[in-house]
């Protein structure tokens, strides 16, 4: 189950970052002052974000069960919002890079939830 | 249109004067029941760490059966207290390595409330897991369980004024994160951001990210803390239903709360490994807990536990027999819905459900909500002290108001730790015989707060945060070292130990991290009044040089 586990954790940094980078403020800070997402990039990110920490409280449920599942999911979400913060601030572009660790753990976690 | 505008300010604004006064009035306290409650996530293991006398028998390779460890554990307790009102047995499972026995007696009259308590720390004893026979007595020390009743019962004080005292300061807490929420205006803009090194901002980043990334940590444990005293804060409906019988409400809700009376007929207490085997064939699972109430008694009940599994609820599954046919009497179903949701809602607080990496999340999360309290602390002195921005740099003083809560910042959040490491100091360096040993813990506990605190008053300057911060650096990081000096299991042992010595290895290594945080947190306040004062002097040289320069034009 822990590997159900880790790849929730990086959905859910994932699912945030690719959240994060088209926010304003973030998305100013990796390509420079001035620059604004386009609508068209923003609505997609955010879909795609969304959809990764949907998937990451898939992991959490078939982890852990529909008793535990969410309390470990909202430790989770914290956990990686945290690394989010600081990674956003001292080195942001890694977080566009940060973000493409959702694709591998998506798929760890959808084998595993659908071989259960 | 307009006035609607008007209004959505004015509550926001009004949100935001709940939200300081909320917070203020009951931060330092909130503090102490944050640090005291995130430890006591880990009560078992600091009571362990705090017990070195059981470190080598617990580390056992091979362990007796559950069913013999029941047996001889109900020997010794026939030897040593066959008449009393009832007996505790708690079996070796994951967090508690050992077989512990305890016995309660009836009360007798005219003992005050200290000696019950006093009489009831001797009475028991702990079996080796792999032998079975009785490890040498440990020292007398409350470990965490003096941290678990200090989250709710605080100390000097009978537990209803704790309880009532903690419960104002919960409610404080439930109202100054909704209104938090309300009044943030930027709650999702600012979602990731932190941007240290920008004064009174970065204080609200750190102050945002710890309340707002852990936001359903701290609402549920808020409501929940609430909850697992309800009985006491709303009384009204039991009253309504029960009059002042209390009692009889909590024996008809809670099955699983004892309320049989002594037949007072003697009647000897059955074997009761076949009741061990029974319910270990039911549950698929041995017992990590057995009741007795009333041995030898007609009306002798054996209540078998386990753990509730994987379930929020703290509701634990039970079986219980009938001491003197050994007949099984009844075992607990499925609550009912209601019970089934308190129970939940309880179990959340207590967490007694976590496995080892949600017991680490739920630890982190305590840190961030200290860290959420001391941040909010914090940020009302360094707004209110800008008010005073002219006055001091013409060399005046700063009101008393922001005076007093410096101070008392500095004795909460640097002086807490220091505490928290001057009780598990003194637990290795107080001589292990001495009377009321556990007491004089929990007195070094306070005076060590006390000192901090009064310093703090007196002093309430930067060389004060640094000092305090530094000590308590020093003494919690210092504790692996303590340990090493003062028992056989340092981490160079336990680190290649077997997983029951684990629990000293990582109450180590926490302490030591916990230690580094505060010593970064020193260093960083150090180069940041020395990094000050050098641009304080510059311009001040600065300006010397400009007047200078008009004098000579003039």
């Amino acid at each position: 189950m822990s590997i159900l586990i880790l790849s929730g954790l990086a959905l859910a940094f994932s699912g945030f970052a690719t959240n994060s980078i088209v926010m304003d403020r973030h998305y100013a800070d990796i390509h420079g002052r001035g620059a604004e997402p386009g609508p068209a990039l923003k609505r997609r990110m955010r879909l795609l974000g969304w959809l990764g920490l949907a998937l990451s409280f898939a992991a959490c449920i078939g982890a852990s069960g529909w008793h535990i599942g969410p309390v470990l999911w909202c430790g989770l979400l914290s956990i990686a919002a945290w690394a989010l913060t600081l990674l956003l601030q001292y080195a942001p572009r890694k977080a566009i890079q940060g973000a493409w660790i959702g694709i591998p753990a998506a798929l760890t976690a959808i084998a595993l939830l659908i071989g259960r | 249109m307009k006035q609607g505008v008007v209004v959505k300010q004015g509550l926001r604004q009004s949100m935001s004067w709940v939200h300081t006064w909320a917070g203020l009035l009951v931060c330092w306290l909130l503090l102490l029941v944050f640090m005291a409650g995130t430890a006591a996530y880990y009560r078992h293991e600091i009571t362990f760490w705090m017990k070195p006398e059981l470190h080598q028998a617990a580390n056992a390779p091979t362990r007796i059966a559950t069913v013999d460890a029941a047996a001889l554990a109900v020997r010794g307790l026939q030897q040593r207290a066959p008449d009393a009102s009832g007996w505790l047995i708690e079996l070796p499972h994951e967090r508690n390595p050992l077989i512990t026995a305890s016995w309660t007696n009836p009360p007798k009259k005219g003992m005050s409330r200290e000696e019950r308590r006093n009489a009831l720390r001797q009475q028991n004893f702990v079996l080796d897991p792999m032998t079975g026979l009785e490890t040498a007595a440990p020292r007398d020390s409350r470990g965490g369980e003096f941290l678990y009743r200090l989250h709710f019962d605080l100390y000097y004080m009978s537990a209803l004024w704790g309880r009532w005292i903690i419960g104002i300061a919960a409610m404080s807490m439930l109202v100054a994160i909704i209104s938090g929420v309300i009044t943030h205006k930027r709650i999702f803009k600012d979602f990731f951001t932190f941007r240290p090194k920008k004064g009174q901002r970065s204080w609200l980043d750190a102050h945002n990210a710890t309340a707002v990334l852990a936001l359903p940590f701290h609402l549920m444990i808020t409501y929940t803390g609430l909850v697992t005293l309800m009985f006491m804060y709303m009384p009204s409906p039991t009253k309504a239903l029960y009059g002042d019988d209390q009692n009889t409400m909590f024996g008809e809700v809670f099955l699983n709360a004892d309320r049989s009376q002594p037949a007072r007929v003697a009647a000897p207490l059955v074997d009761i490994r076949p009741m061990l085997q029974q319910a270990e064939r039911a549950w698929g699972q041995a017992p990590t807990r057995i009741v007795v109430s009333h041995p030898n008694d007609a009306g002798a009940q054996v209540q078998l536990v386990r753990p509730s599994g994987q379930q929020l609820s703290n509701i634990e599954p039970s079986m219980t027999f009938n001491g003197a046919s050994g007949a099984l009497i009844a075992s607990t179903d499925a609550p009912s819905t209601t019970l089934a949701a308190r129970g939940a809602i309880y179990g959340l607080h207590v967490a007694h459900f976590a496995d080892p990496l949600l017991r680490a999340l739920f630890f982190i999360c305590g840190l961030a909500g200290c860290a959420m309290v001391a941040t909010g602390a914090l940020l009302w002195g360094v707004k209110e002290r800008q008010k005073y921005a002219k006055i001091v740099a013409r060399g005046g003083k700063v009101g008393f108001g922001v005076r007093l809560v410096d101070a008392l910042n500095i004795g909460a959040i640097a002086g807490l730790p220091v505490a928290f490491a001057v009780y598990f100091w003194s637990n290795r360096l107080l001589p292990p015989d001495a009377a009321a040993r556990s007491n004089l813990e929990a007195n070094c506990f306070f005076a060590a707060w006390a000192a901090c605190a009064i310093l703090a008053q007196i002093r309430p300057t930067r060389g004060m945060w640094r000092f305090q911060l530094t000590l308590g650096a020093l003494l919690l990081g210092g504790l692996p070292l303590l340990n090493a000096f003062t028992t056989d299991t340092h981490l160079g042992v336990t680190l290649f130990a077997g997983p029951a010595l684990r629990a000293v290895a990582g109450f180590d290594l926490v302490t030591l991290a916990l230690g580094l945080l505060l010593g970064w947190a020193a260093w960083w306040l150090g180069r940041t009044s020395r990094k000050q004062a050098a641009a304080g002097a510059r311009s001040a040289r600065g300006a010397a040089a400009a007047s200078s320069t008009a004098q000579e034009a003039a």
